[in-house]
């Protein structure tokens, strides 16, 4: 996987597949990264985000991934949020923003 | 949460107004809160709102030092956040954002801006002990 950026915050890397993958946490500082590496992949069709490894999220994460949902709308297609944890659900959850989104859950075990 | 905890009084920390700190306040908080033997649904809810509460004076503030004021009493758990205030407005649906975040995960929620100064106050609620009345 190709490493798109790194910060005290979070780590962004996009596999061989286009999927940009995030680790630790998206806040104010971990955003940008974010908004980096989705641009990378901005014509992918869907825009796919792997959320696994996402420990922590707030409003200012939440609005780089609705930029993307925006965008994504904008070019006819959507934006898809691999295995998002359960901060990240809960987050969508409180600020009614779950429809923005394609959500893929975690697999059952 | 133990009586050494409420006895201790306030925590005050200072933090420059980067984004770098979000996450220092964010986990700073999570620590004062689990003194207060807070569950990790509620000390999960006091990093969310710490961290909303630092974004939003990052971005509205006046680019000095952010004021975090963290104090447990005997049943609430309560954070203020303070910064001068700055001519940069945080847009309408950002702040909104924020607001709604900080509605869900705390019991109280207060954000007040006068002249020179923007103040976000949250509070949560303690659980009673039951093991401390019985032990009584």
């Amino acid at each position: 996987m190709e490493e798109i950026g790194k910060n005290e915050s979070i780590r962004v890397l996009l596999d061989p597949d286009g999927v940009v993958v995030a680790e630790g946490d998206i806040d104010l500082a971990g955003g940008p990264l974010l908004d980096t590496a989705i641009l990378r992949v901005e014509n992918a069709h869907p825009v796919v985000i792997d959320l696994a490894a996402v420990e922590f999220i707030d409003s200012s994460g939440l609005r780089s991934l609705l930029a993307a949902s925006r965008r994504a709308e904008a070019r006819g297609t959507s934006v898809v949020l691999r295995h998002p944890s359960v901060g990240v659900l809960r987050l969508l959850s409180i600020t009614g923003t779950t429809e923005q989104f394609t959500v893929e859950p975690e697999p059952a075990a | 949460m133990t009586a050494s905890t409420a006895d201790a009084g306030p925590v005050t920390l200072v933090l420059p107004p980067v984004a770098s700190m979000v996450r220092v306040g964010r986990l700073t908080a999570s620590s004062i809160a689990s003194l207060a033997d807070m569950s990790v649904d509620d000390i999960d809810d006091i990093k969310i709102a710490v961290s909303e509460m630092i974004t939003v004076l990052i971005q509205s503030g006046n680019r000095t030092a952010i004021t975090l004021r963290f104090e447990t009493t005997a049943d609430a758990f309560s954070v203020e956040a303070s910064a001068p205030s700055g001519t940069a407005n945080l847009g309408r649906n950002d702040l909104a954002l924020a607001t709604a975040v900080l509605e869900a995960v705390a019991d109280e929620h207060h954000i007040a801006s006068t002249d020179d100064r923007i103040l976000l106050r949250i509070v949560k609620h303690l659980a009673p002990q039951a093991t401390s009345a019985a032990s009584a």
